[in-house]
């Protein structure tokens, strides 16, 4: 990669541009342009349903045993061949909409996770995406479709963040729902209780999943950088208010998100769950470098 | 102890105290609202913090606010003193001692009050340090004294050694004048303190308007001179001369008036009078509490002119000027030679037995001042006028050539001539003799003689009160006594107005007057006895008669004078013909002063300023003044009579008195205990420093 491709990743660059598979093609064109294509292709056939014989049908594709059972004729319906099935997890809860300068947490996240998807379903491995507040927004099964590219982002662009956040119940009931082992990545703030949060991924990874955890924080959130008396407002706990003034608790205030940030960094790397800090000011190719590192 | 400031000013610097808490306030107000996703890590990092947090940012608030005060302080300068010592920093020092050295210190402090405030004063002195100017200024002075501020310890000792207590009171207006007009030049720190026993005689007269200038920055400070215990406190208010006058063996009554200040009586006190040095009667008195008693004293001078008189009281521990001077000027007796132009065989019918009676009423030479000596008119040709003051012609019919050349000569060395009409004189000759005469004898030319009935006699109505002949019939009584008379009988005649001293209801003139030479000459128009009117038998007669015969003697009848009080003036009149010359007078000390004569319109005029000091003072005339000129050659300076009061004025008074210049009263006591002053700035600079970098250290950890 040269610096001069180091505007195709620049957040503010990417907010200014209102559609979202042209960011995400942006971020990812940039990102192959400087890397060698993956050579890993690899071929599988998966069974995914059956249906009822019809005319027309290959008589190859009907399953006999499922003859010899029913007495009915079935066509065997199998998923495209993939050799990954990516789900992405967007938190959509209210707290995401914030920026200090610049591109919101929720925008961040979408391009990341549009990205992403591109990024996955570019190299003809499955992509499903989730989002939830304090409960599931919308859930696209993944899939290994070019075209299944359009259905994420439809899905990310028609809603905004709302609502307040339970991360840990809701990968609590997404775990629940996923049929297949593959790759989880979270794309979220985690702000909400660390042991609900990890008790969640941890589920993921009990049932075989790989997770891969970008916890997305704004450059304020991590410095503070206010002046004077201000009151602090919460988003999304609307009776959450406290007076401060941050030259007074900036140094705690540092250490205390400090504190959470290593406190979840060592848990998720006790589960082997890759996590990665980003600030909403990090240009996305680390983001996606960090995906392409564990996709190999 | 205490503590004031030099610069009180900036004080005002204390209101920005406030300044801290203001802007923490505004700040307060100005609240900015942010939504922010992670409230819960700020809530958590302000509980972590809260306690200590809050402890840090009142601690910084505080030392803020104690940094403002230091420095508003440090700009005022704080100086910490106890006792009542001198500045013991803080730059040279422009001290003004005054001390009060009244009459009254004599008895203020148990007795030696004014040896406390000279120790008190030697205190002050020895306190000044190197750089430090000092000037003392006694608060007696006239004014017109010079003072300057000196560092020299020794010259300022040797100054205060030869103050000595006044006789008058505290002039303090301009003594206080002096001190700020001294303190009016630029000085590091400046500072007043007078030391006195607070009497309340000088400053009841006192106001601050009087000051040409104060600074009220400068601090003033009062070194009281207390007593223990209040002391028998009384004096002589007045000595004043009952009777009609002075005369040499005539005895006089003299009475003196003793004041009582205290409020406990003053038993068995001894009254003194003496004259010319010699005790020459004494007398127990007491006198009630706040109250006055008469003491009364009869004496006999037996030598004509001045003398010198003093009451003294005599009381073991009486505080109060115990003695009162004055002077006596005792006139000789007046020896008044009358000629009687129509003797009788009985003294009653005689024309001038009402006239020596009204002269010496009692008949004795020792008992009245005048000394008449009766002739015939054939005796004034032999008698030998120059012997007698007055020479009185009653009704004598003619005189001849060498009598009339006898009395020229008598009018022109100022002898005095006193004439009466009567049916006797022949105006022919009169009118030739001392109308036509040259020069005049008589103002007028004798007309005729009007006779009338007793009942139908004219009144007398009109007296020139403004002459020195007739000063007495100021009195109503007298006046009326006279106006009461009827003249039925008189010699006509018409003169002048000025010249006419008494008139009757017609305008005829009852009484003329010419002056021959320095004799004057006082013609009455009708006769001395009640032929031809009935005033010898009226009570003024008696008065007129002493009156007329001391104008034609000149004047004089011996007079009491108890003086002047210490420090004023005396003013001189004196005959024209002395200006340009100069006299001395001898102050009470023996020492000479020397007075220039001045002219004055028509009179020449001395004064004398130098009368500080109580007793008699001696003038000596000046060469071609005699004694008869009325130039006194004794008179007698008194303390003010107030300035015995002890009683004082008391510190909230003296303040109100003095306001706005701030005043702080301290006993001598603290003086002698010490004390010390400490210039609070450096220990303030420090703190400051301290607060600062407390402050600083303090805000770095929040």
């Amino acid at each position: 990669m040269v610096n001069g491709d180091k505007n195709y990743f620049d957040p503010r660059v990417l907010a200014g541009i209102s559609n979202l598979y042209l960011r995400a093609r942006w971020v990812v064109e940039g990102l192959m342009s400087g890397v060698h294509r993956s050579r890993s292709k690899g071929f599988s056939v998966e069974f995914e349903e059956h249906r009822e014989y019809s005319p027309g049908d290959e008589i190859r594709r009907i399953d006999w045993k499922a003859l010899g059972k029913f007495d009915r004729y079935f066509i065997k319906e199998y998923e495209d061949e993939t050799n990954l099935r990516a789900y992405l997890l967007l938190d959509a809860s209210a707290s995401m909409n914030y920026a200090s300068d610049g591109i919101t947490k929720f925008d961040y996240g979408c391009t990341l996770t549009a990205s992403l998807a591109y990024l996955i379903l570019k190299q003809q491995d499955a992509a499903g995406l989730v989002t939830f507040s304090n409960r599931i927004e919308s859930f696209i099964p993944p899939k290994a479709k070019r075209d299944y590219l359009i259905q994420i982002l439809h899905a990310l662009e028609t809603r905004g963040p709302a609502g307040e956040t339970n991360v840990g119940r809701i990968l609590e009931d997404i775990a629940g729902q996923l049929k297949r082992r593959g790759l989880v990545i979270l794309v979220s703030d985690l702000l909400d209780d660390p042991a609900q949060i990890l008790k969640g991924l941890r589920l993921f990874r009990f049932k075989g999943n790989d997770v891969i955890v970008f916890h997305l924080l704004d450059p304020a959130e991590l410095d503070l950088p206010f002046d004077g008396n201000i009151l602090f407002e919460d988003l999304e706990e609307v009776n959450l208010k406290v007076i401060a003034d941050p030259r007074t608790i900036r140094k705690t205030y540092q250490e205390v998100v400090g504190e959470f940030i290593t406190e979840m960094r060592k848990q998720c790397h006790n589960d082997a769950i890759d996590y990665q800090l980003i600030s909403t000011s990090t240009p996305l190719d680390q983001a996606l470098a960090s995906y392409l590192s564990w996709r190999g | 102890m205490s503590v004031f400031f030099l610069y009180p000013l900036y004080l005002f610097g204390l209101m920005a105290a406030s300044l801290p808490v203001l802007i923490h306030l505004l700040n307060r107000r100005k609240l900015k609202r942010i939504r922010f996703p992670a409230v819960r890590f700020v809530l958590l990092s302000q509980k972590r913090i809260s306690r200590s947090y809050r402890l840090r940012h009142w601690l910084l608030l505080a030392l803020r606010t104690l940094a403002v005060i230091l420095l508003a302080l440090l700009l005022a300068n704080p100086i910490f003193q106890t006792g009542a010592g001198l500045f013991a920093g803080g730059g040279p020092v422009s001290l003004v001692v005054l001390l009060d050295n009244s009459l009254s210190m004599t008895w203020s402090g148990d007795g030696d009050g004014f040896k406390q405030a000279k120790e008190a004063a030697r205190l002050l002195i020895g306190s000044l340090n190197d750089g430090d100017r000092a000037a003392l200024i006694p608060t007696n002075i006239s004014g017109r004294e010079t003072f300057r501020l000196k560092g020299e310890k020794e010259v300022l000792l040797k100054e205060l050694d030869g103050i000595e207590i006044a006789d008058g009171t505290a002039n303090l207006p301009a003594a206080l004048g002096k001190a700020y007009e001294l303190l009016n030049e630029p000085a590091g720190q400046k500072e007043i303190r007078l030391i006195t026993d607070m009497g309340l005689t000088g400053w009841d007269q006192f106001s601050i308007s009087s000051l040409k200038q104060y600074d009220p920055s400068i601090p003033f400070k009062t070194i009281r001179i207390t007593r223990k215990q209040q002391p028998l406190n009384g004096t002589v208010r007045e000595v004043r001369l009952g009777g009609q006058g002075l005369g040499v063996d005539l005895p006089f009554n003299l009475e003196a008036v003793v004041a009582n200040f205290g409020d406990q009586e003053i038993k068995d006190l001894l009254v003194q009078l003496s004259i010319d040095g010699q005790a020459k009667e004494q007398k127990l008195a007491s006198v009630p509490p706040r109250g006055e008693t008469s003491v009364s004293f009869q004496a006999r001078l037996t030598r004509p002119g001045a003398h010198t008189g003093q009451v003294s009281l005599k009381k073991e521990a009486l505080a109060g000027t115990p003695v009162t001077y004055f002077t006596l000027d005792a006139q000789d007796k007046l020896k008044v030679l009358v000629v009687d132009g129509d003797p009788q065989t009985s003294l009653v019918q005689s024309e001038t037995f009402f006239l020596t009676h009204a002269l010496n009423p009692a008949g004795e030479e020792s008992s009245s001042l005048y000394l008449p000596t009766v002739i015939l008119p054939d005796g004034l040709n032999a008698a030998s006028l120059d012997a007698y003051h007055v020479v009185v012609l009653c009704n004598v019919s003619a005189l001849a050539d060498a009598a009339v050349t006898k009395i020229q000569n008598f009018l022109r060395q100022g002898g005095g001539l006193l004439i009466f009409s009567g049916d006797r004189l022949q105006m022919e000759n009169y009118n030739l003799k001392l109308v036509q005469s040259s020069p005049p004898i008589l103002p007028a030319q004798l007309l005729d003689k009007k006779l009338g009935p007793e009942a139908g006699g004219e009144k007398i109505t009109k007296l020139d009160l403004s002459h020195p002949a007739l000063l007495g019939f100021s009195d109503a009584l007298l006046q009326e006594s006279i106006k009461s008379a009827r003249v039925w009988g008189y010699s006509r005649a018409p003169a002048p107005g000025k010249a006419v001293l008494i008139s009757l209801a017609n305008g005829d003139p009852l009484l003329l007057e010419q002056k021959v030479g320095n004799g004057r000459v006082l013609f009455m128009t009708t006769s001395a006895d009640r032929d031809w009117n009935d005033l010898p038998v009226k009570t003024a007669y008696l008065p007129l008669v002493q009156g007329l015969t001391n104008y034609l003697a000149g004047g004089k009848r011996g007079v009491m004078d108890s003086g002047i009080p210490v420090g004023s003036t005396k003013e001189f009149s004196l005959p024209p013909s002395s200006v340009g010359k100069s006299f001395k007078i001898t102050k009470p000390n023996k020492q000479e002063a020397e007075v220039s004569v001045v002219p004055q319109k028509d009179r020449a005029a001395a004064s004398f300023q130098e009368n500080a000091l109580a007793g008699i003072y001696r003038v000596s005339l000046p060469a071609g003044v005699d004694k008869e000129s009325g130039v006194p050659q004794l008179y007698a300076v008194n303390p003010p009579f107030l300035e015995s009061r002890l009683d004082t004025i008391s510190e909230t008074e003296l303040q109100a008195k003095l306001r706005p210049i701030r005043v702080e009263v301290i006993s001598a006591d603290a003086l002698q205990q010490g004390g010390k002053r400490t210039d609070l700035a450096l220990p303030l600079l420090v703190l400051l420093i301290v607060t600062l970098l407390s402050e600083s250290w303090v805000a770095q950890r929040i």
